[in-house]
């Protein structure tokens, strides 16, 4: 057991240690300790507090959002390659995005995180009341998922292959998922949304354990099946909602968040929801350091360099548990 | 008795159904901005005269056509194939990383023009290798270890793979802006523009892995049951993946070479197929590749006379009329579970 804590504890540990390279790092290096005795320009001030401190707040936040609502999805849909976008989110947030910025070139960008918003909860709906028939089945629900995301995604296509090809790259990068214009405000609005749903899905992790095994073995257990499943879809829809809204698409990290918490702490959701929030929160902190520091003044969105550095990531642990049967 | 009725009732319907692809095939050849009679299609492949109506048919309708079902039926069986091996049904052939890989080789040839010039084959050549060596890839990292390939590896360094490299292809798009213009619409999957030596480049490769899935098919039913029922009936459930494996690069790499990455129908011909004749695969495979060549053919002459467009990109009218189809056969016909 102890190699578990060890790596849960490493990652706690990191967490405020990139957020201190994610204060200091940057276009400008700024020197902490004169900040903290007092001594800092105003401009220095600034860039810290309201630049640089939300942002990787913002990251940590976002990141933990997702790595619990992949935690869930995994868990609902009994699918190691499930995450939050199998429930449509994804596809139909990037098709509203899309309608956005091609279709009202003239719209306010603020528009934007709204449309995206309103896009994943009405695809997750449709999602749900279509598979909805005398109760839900996962099965159903991954394969309406599947249709309903190829059909949203189609029309996002549509507007990829005809639109102007300056709106068109707009477009991709607000797809790829970034968090480059974080303030307070967003952060505020973040808690206040999360905070919760996630209580709820904390409180209810036995209910998780439960449902993880399959419908037979949780209702004969006395789990009312379909209603903690309507419950958890809804308040994955609701987390993984939110962070579409302040951070546009980012994927791989409520994929892969879960597998690698799983790695340290094993299966059970009293340990694995925390570990994945963690997990999910470290990554995409690196993910927005890395993606605004490696080339700049260039900035990478950040939902491109989650992939590159968790692949390898969890590339990494597959080839250190090759012989673990699984 | 039932079970025989049963299995002649189903070779009726996908003689029929392949009955169906080849007329809907010669009409698919037929129609267009300017229309032939089936006798002139006819004509022109069995008595070819060199006129102008002629050349219009072998060199831009024909080659189109071909194209739309080798792709149909390769991804099709493909992706069933992928759906048996590793016992997901959300696998499809781009879980091994051919899309990912063929589109970021295509997507650095022609970001870097010293790799395209050197080489000078077309976007042809490099998405194959890309699709190959991605797949290979996946496959090895997949099945490290004493225990070889297990399903939740396989796919676990599918996504890996897969993600890495298409989080590589958009970081180029993004900041490359001519490339992106110049394979916007590959990238979603296009019959537009193929020739017949591309058809010919392909179909060989084609050939074999339908073939061969065909002929195979009864193995792939045992190892859709998982390893320990197949391994309990004398399979080799390691073996039998990295047979799966080869057949998927080849299939679907060929596929995405001809057409770009098609994702729609390697994840969804295989569950139509299953919701319609059931879980054995010695059905799902033949159903599969009769029905992904004709969903293909279907969608692309749906998509020239519905947009009026030779451009538009077949995998989106696929999706848009595969999906609705789709979602009513999950809703309707899907038993237990």
């Amino acid at each position: 057991m102890m190699p578990r804590y060890r790596a849960i504890s490493l990652a706690a540990l990191l967490v405020p240690a990139l957020l201190l390279a994610s204060l200091m790092l940057g276009d400008r290096h700024v020197d902490l300790a004169a900040l903290i005795k007092g001594e800092a320009t105003a401009e220095v001030r600034t860039i810290v507090m309201d630049l640089r401190l939300p942002r990787a707040l913002m990251a940590l936040l976002a990141g933990m959002a997702l790595g619990i609502a992949g935690t869930i999805a995994q868990a609902v849909m009994r699918n190691p390659l499930a995450e939050p976008g199998i429930l449509g989110i994804n596809a139909g947030a990037a098709f509203a995005g899309s309608i956005v910025i091609v279709g009202f070139t003239g719209l306010s960008v603020t528009v934007l995180p709204w449309a995206g918003f309103v896009g994943a909860t009405t695809m997750a709906a449709a999602v749900f009341l279509l598979s909805w028939r005398k109760g839900t089945s996962s099965a159903r629900i991954v394969l309406i998922g599947i249709g309903l995301g190829a059909f949203a995604s189609a029309g996002t296509s549509v507007m990829i292959a005809f639109a102007d090809i300056a709106d068109v790259q707009r477009l991709m990068i607000w797809l790829a998922g970034s968090i480059y214009d974080a303030n307070w405000d967003k952060i505020c609005l973040l808690l206040a949304w999360l905070i919760v749903p996630i209580t709820l899905v904390c409180l209810f992790y036995r209910q998780i354990d439960l449902i993880r095994f399959g419908d037979d073995v949780a209702a004969s257990l006395g789990q009312r099946v379909n209603l903690v499943r309507a419950g958890m879809i809804l308040l994955c829809t609701a987390i993984s909602g939110a962070t579409v809204t302040v951070a546009g698409l980012i994927g791989f990290v409520g994929l892969i968040a879960p597998h690698l918490a799983r790695r340290m702490v094993g299966p059970g959701h009293a340990r694995l929801l925390p570990a994945s929030a963690l997990v999910g929160g470290l990554l995409l902190m690196a993910a927005d350091l890395v993606g605004r520091t490696i080339i700049a003044p260039v900035q990478l969105p950040a939902g491109i360099v989650t992939a590159l550095i968790g692949a390898p990531f969890l590339a990494y642990l597959l080839w250190g548990r090759r012989h673990v049967p699984a | 008795m039932r079970g025989v009725g049963r299995d002649r009732g189903l070779l009726l319907a996908l003689l029929v159904l392949l009955g169906l692809a080849v007329v809907i095939a010669a009409q698919a050849v037929a129609m267009g901005t300017t229309p032939f009679s089936l006798a002139q299609v006819g004509e022109a492949i069995f008595a070819f005269d060199g006129s102008r109506d002629h050349l219009v048919i072998t060199m831009l309708r024909l080659p189109r056509v071909l194209a739309g079902l080798l792709v149909g039926a390769a991804l099709a069986a493909a992706g069933a194939v992928m759906q048996a091996a590793t016992g997901n049904p959300l696998a499809s052939p781009g879980l091994l990383g051919i899309n990912a890989g063929a589109a970021f080789a295509v997507i650095l040839a022609m970001a870097l023009p010293t790799i395209g010039a050197a080489t000078g084959g077309g976007l042809l050549g490099y998405a194959f290798i890309g699709a190959a060596i991605t797949g290979f890839a996946v496959h090895v990292l997949g099945s490290l270890g004493t225990n070889g390939a297990t399903p939740l590896k396989l796919v676990l360094a599918g996504a890996v793979i897969s993600t890495f490299l298409t989080s590589l292809t958009t970081a180029v798009l993004i900041f490359d802006q001519a490339t992106l213009d110049v394979v916007r619409l590959w990238t979603l999957g296009s019959l537009s523009g193929r020739t017949m030596n591309d058809v010919m480049a392909v179909a060989p490769f084609v050939g074999i892995g339908l073939v061969a899935v065909l002929l195979l098919r009864a193995q792939f039913t045992t190892l859709s049951l998982g390893a320990e029922i197949s391994g309990g009936l004398g399979q080799s459930p390691l073996l039998w993946r990295t047979i799966s494996v080869v057949l998927v690069v080849l299939l679907a790499g060929s596929a995405v070479a001809l057409a770009g990455p098609v994702g729609f129908v390697g994840l969804v011909m295989p569950h139509v197929a299953r919701l319609l004749v059931g879980a054995d695969y010695r059905w799902i495979l033949p159903y599969s590749v009769v029905g992904g060549a004709l969903l293909v053919v279907v969608a692309d002459m749906v998509g020239r006379s519905l947009f009026a467009s030779q451009d538009f990109p077949v995998g989106v009218t696929l999706a848009l009329i595969g999906a609705p189809f789709f979602l009513w056969l999950a809703r309707y016909r899907l038993r237990g579970a």
